[in-house]
């Protein structure tokens, strides 16, 4: 019994290690964001602004699949669920309540928690193949409804959505601002980060990992794998919503393809280019495809060629990502770096 | 007494017949995917583009002079080895890691993303539509059918049972069957595992290149064809019960009998999401479905 | 690392970009040249690169070359938004117009809006375009849905006055409203709805409506679907022997020339309400199709000739403005007239939509040929757009 000191204080150690790598791969994607700023807005720019900023509009989307797969070991096929949700939700509350930013965020979390509980009941009893397709088809199931029901715009969408000010107390933003914008959606994309990392730092995070790693372990430990995944479940459709309800702040409208299966498998290939189970590759994954479908498509139309055959590519050759060529190295800085015990 | 009778011969029986006709379309369809599910364990997100290029070869080999009906036994020769190749190719290569069940998932997803790309940009955007090889229509039950679509329905009772003799009556069948039980012990009796495992993703791929063949005279041939069929023909394999071939042709043929009837009372739209959610019911009550799994029965 | 090479490549691009853009006029087009439009948008560039080449050929547009840039939306509004910008922005571009869907052409407005610049689309007709959702930067040169379904509904009541008609279209915005606008133009003229059906989009198979149209026996059917849901409904119909003794009439974009050649045999005698075929007998329609067919090496469809004719529109627009800023372009084209293939056209300053002649046109050999004319004043409807 000597050796469980010793071997609680190696597994922290290493721990901090890892989630010290982890910190810096994060740090790092908010340098290089704030050093996008100072170069897009030196030179007056809008449109990579506004691409910047849908990149991590899609990037909350990202981390929520993330929370899923990554942590918990739920492919979700039907993620933009929520993120359409949370889109549709904020513009009619934006366009006929009030043009107000935290109404708008406030009524959406509290829908999209409802929401995440009768969706996560329906679909936390199925596994693997089985829970992927439940979400694929409860996704196609809304996206028809919306798509067939006039009141919220039907095949049309609703555009006219009103550009606001964010009120702060002491200062506001414009949502029309290309740079107070990307800033104002840096910093609640790296809020959503922190308090998900958080998250799967606590107890209750390691179950998620535990769950991944062999479900069936898990009640003769003492726990309820049942809870854990619902309540994840939850989290990651609240992360989603969050993140759907800045987008028609962003382009003052929203339609039906929100919901549509391109959009959920999007997610799911941001989270696998970034790297799966560290939340920051869902960041990189985001930008990085953004960036990719924004300059290839303007190159070549065989543009979903060439981004499938990436994708088939790096799940084959590069299954961990971008996460997994830079966070060796970063944990290894960070070891060195004084970090590590 | 008689409105019944009278409703069953002018309103529900034509009904049926016509949902027959459909259902043995994706009966056809669901079970390339149910046996490479209940095998492989595996969902091929790439199996409506398999299928769509069945059709598409189906077309190519017509137009350079080949007759249908030998194109009915060419293409799925064909298939069969492409699918071979990809199974090796591909989906052996996450086969082992432990995250099997996603990565093959992805794989096939980025697959069919390339492939529709690719028929888009190789026969081009518009649809093709061949003429049906029997023409004329027949009266059944009280409805006129086209006289194709009743082939279909002796061709496909036809390919479900050869299917199906095949899987439980042939030794390869057997060698099949015991690999999806047990894989290790299989191995060990000195079934070569990984060429069945291949064998039959080829089977199955071969399964949806001849529905491709045969329904492209009913419902054409265009690029993004591949998603016609996906959700329906999921919901077959799994209220049928992944990997079994009983499960997949009840679940087929009453399901689109549900769709079919359905459409009499509640509008349109709404047949497909109410199959859907008989697949959620099953998934949450009885996840193997209705037969259970390949191996197990 | 990668986020900044990409920035600073794009970065270059754009810097480039800029020294050209004194000199040529650009044309931006955000247009599905992918996905289950790209028919379309194929014929749409066809148009467009036709026209450009001809105005340049001439001089271009007030002595400055013209330049077409293309982006892909894939039929859907969230990238066309995002593609519009980014034409706008980026590539800095005069004009904008290509998009297809009408909620791709309502958020494009909404785009054009913002950055102070003008668009149209040459495809989308869904009436709200230029009715109750009108933009002061959005135009339309094709013809909406209302004035196709006027020009059939003519066609129709001398052919089978008091005639029983059954309805099946898309259920989805613009399947819902073309039905409600021809079933509009049709009772107002005498004739009788008998049913109505709607069915899903991307329908696979029709069959199970056949009993409800069978039972109906209405001696005309209407439908508003379109490409693939196309072929499938009317080779389908036909094979179960439910066209006989039916007129079979529908919307403009039902049969085009991206599923003719699909739909076969059972488009024979299919009638339509349309701004356009390829029989139009004038010499600049001659001229058009011929050329149009040297180049392209097939034949042009609606889609082609009204994007070949919205170049000339904003030519003609600029020229009389003497110049490419926004507000005077406006205003020169509101009621502004100019010659298309398809004859003279009028933007209606109200609510900018184009007037033009439309025709009742019956698919007969596998062509498109002229049953019917009427004029594009007693077509066009009334001016709905409130909003300028």
């Amino acid at each position: 019994m000597a050796e469980v000191p010793h071997l609680r204080s190696a597994v922290q150690a290493q721990e901090r290690i890892h989630f010290g790598g982890q910190n810096l791969f994060a740090g790092l994607f908010v340098a290089l964001a704030l050093a996008f700023a100072v170069l897009a807005g030196a030179s007056g720019d809008t449109f990579f602004f506004r691409l910047a900023t849908e990149a991590l509009i899609l990037a909350g989307l990202a981390m929520a699949v993330d929370v899923l797969l990554g942590y918990t070991g739920l492919l979700s096929l039907g993620h933009a669920l929520f993120f359409g949700f949370g889109a549709y939700v904020s513009a009619l509350v934006l366009k006929n309540v009030a043009p107000s930013f935290w109404a708008a965020v406030g009524i959406t979390l509290l829908a999209a928690t409802l929401l995440g509980f009768v969706a996560g009941f329906v679909s936390i009893r199925a596994r693997g193949v089985y829970f992927a397709l439940i979400t694929f088809g409860l996704a196609q199931v809304v996206f028809k409804a919306v798509f067939n029901t006039r009141e919220v715009g039907g095949s049309d969408g609703i555009i006219g959505i009103p550009p606001i000010r964010v009120e702060f107390g002491l200062f506001s933003v414009d949502t029309q601002s290309p740079a107070g914008f990307f800033l104002l959606t840096l910093t609640a994309a790296m809020l959503l980060y922190a308090v998900l990392a958080y998250l799967m730092r606590t107890p209750f995070g390691r179950m998620l990992v535990a769950i991944r790693t062999n479900e069936s372990r898990v009640p003769f430990l003492g726990f309820s794998p049942w809870r854990a995944k619902l309540i994840a479940f939850v989290v990651a459709a609240d992360v989603a919503a969050l993140a759907g309800s800045l987008y028609p702040m962003l382009r003052g409208f929203v339609s039906p393809e929100l919901f549509a299966f391109q959009a959920s498998g999007n997610a799911v290939i941001m989270v696998i280019l970034g790297g799966s189970g560290t939340l920051a590759g869902a960041l990189y994954g985001a930008s990085i495809l953004t960036a990719l479908k924004s300059v290839i498509g303007t190159w070549s139309e065989h543009h979903l060629v060439i981004i499938g055959g990436l994708f088939m590519l790096s799940v084959i050759f590069l299954p961990k990502g971008l996460a997994g060529y830079a966070l060796p190295r970063l944990e290894r800085w960070f070891a060195r770096g004084g970090g590590g015990q | 007494m008689t409105e019944l009778i009278e409703s069953f011969q002018f309103v529900y029986g034509p009904q049926m017949a016509n949902g027959l006709a459909i259902g043995v379309a994706v009966v056809l369809m669901a079970l390339g995917l149910t046996i490479i599910f209940g095998l492989l364990d595996v969902i091929n997100m790439a199996h409506g583009e398999f299928y769509a290029l069945g059709a598409y070869l189906g077309l190519t080999l017509v137009a350079k002079g080949v007759s249908f009906w030998v194109c009915l036994a060419l293409v799925p020769l064909i298939m069969a080895a492409i699918g071979y190749a990809t199974e090796r190719a591909l989906i052996q290569r996450v086969f082992h890691s432990g995250d099997r069940h996603t990565l093959t998932l992805l794989l096939t997803f980025g697959l069919a993303i390339i492939a529709e790309d690719a028929f888009r940009l190789v026969y081009g955007p518009n649809p093709y539509k061949p003429d049906a090889p029997i023409s004329g229509a027949s009266e059944l039950l009280g409805v006129m059918l086209p006289n194709y679509r009743l082939f279909l329905i002796v061709a496909g009772a036809a390919i479900i049972l050869a299917v199906w003799l095949v899987v439980y009556r042939t030794s390869l069948g057997a060698m099949v069957r015991a690999s999806a039980f047990d894989r290790n012990m299989a191995s060990s009796l000195g079934v070569p595992v990984d060429k069945v495992y291949a064998g039959t993703f080829a089977f199955g791929v071969a399964l949806a290149g001849l529905s491709g063949v045969l329904l492209a005279p009913i419902y054409s041939v265009f690029p993004t064809m591949g998603k016609d069929f996906i959700l329906l023909a999921f919901s077959v394999v799994i209220v049928g019960g992944m990997g079994s071939i009983k499960g997949a042709v009840i679940a087929g043929l009453v399901l689109t009998q549900i769709q079919s009837i359905s459409s009499l009372f509640i509008s349109p739209v709404w047949s497909e999401p109410l199959v859907f959610g008989i697949m959620v019911l099953f998934l949450m009550v009885r996840p193997q479905g209705l037969a259970g799994r390949l191996g197990n029965g | 690392m990668q986020q900044l090479k990409l920035i600073a490549a794009v970065a270059a691009v754009f810097l480039a970009g800029q020294a050209q853009a004194q000199s040529t006029i650009k044309i931006g087009v955000v247009t599905p040249l992918t996905g289950t439009y790209a028919g379309i948008g194929q014929q749409v560039k066809w148009g467009i690169d036709l026209a450009v080449k001809e105005i340049n050929d001439k001089g271009g547009i007030l002595g400055r070359k013209v330049e077409a840039i293309y982006e892909d939306e894939e039929a859907n509004p969230n990238v066309a938004v995002q593609k519009a910008e980014k034409l706008f922005q980026v590539s800095k571009v005069d004009f904008l117009t290509g998009t297809v869907n009408s909620g791709s052409t309502l958020a494009v407005g909404q785009v054009a809006e913002r950055n102070n610049r003008l668009a149209s689309t040459t495809v989308s007709y869904s009436d709200a375009i230029t009715g109750d959702k009108c933009s002061p930067n959005m135009f339309r040169v094709n013809a909406k849905a209302g004035m196709q379904s006027e020009a059939l509904a003519e066609w129709l009541v001398k052919q089978k006055p008091g005639g029983t008609v059954y309805f099946l279209g898309p259920d989805y915005e613009m399947g819902r409203s073309t039905v409600a606008a021809f079933k509009d133009a049709a009772t107002k003229r005498g004739l009788k709805t008998v049913g109505e059906t709607f069915a899903p989009l991307d329908n696979k198979d029709y069959s199970p409506y056949f009993g409800q149209i069978r039972a109906a026996k209405p001696q005309v059917f209407y439908t508003s679907v379109a490409g693939n849901d196309t072929v499938r409904l009317l080779t389908q119909m036909s094979e179960f022997g439910l066209t006989k003794g039916m007129i079979i009439v529908g919307a403009a974009g039902t049969i085009t020339a991206q599923n003719l050649a699909a739909v076969g045999k059972a488009a024979e005698g299919f009638v339509t309400g349309v701004g356009y075929t390829m029989e139009i007998d004038t010499p600049a329609n001659k001229k058009f199709v011929g050329d149009f067919k040297a180049m392209w090496k097939t034949d042009p469809d609606l889609f082609a000739v009204d994007s070949y004719g919205v170049v000339y529109f904003y030519k003609t627009a600029a020229e009389k403005a003497g110049s490419t800023d926004t507000d005077k372009v406006r205003t020169a084209m509101r009621g502004l007239e100019w010659q298309t293939p398809q004859g003279k056209k009028t933007m209606r300053a109200g609510d900018h939509q184009a007037i033009l002649d439309m025709y009742a046109v019956k698919i007969q050999g596998g062509k498109f040929k002229i049953a019917d004319k009427v004029s594009g004043a007693a077509s066009v409807g009334p001016d709905t757009c409130t909003k300028f």
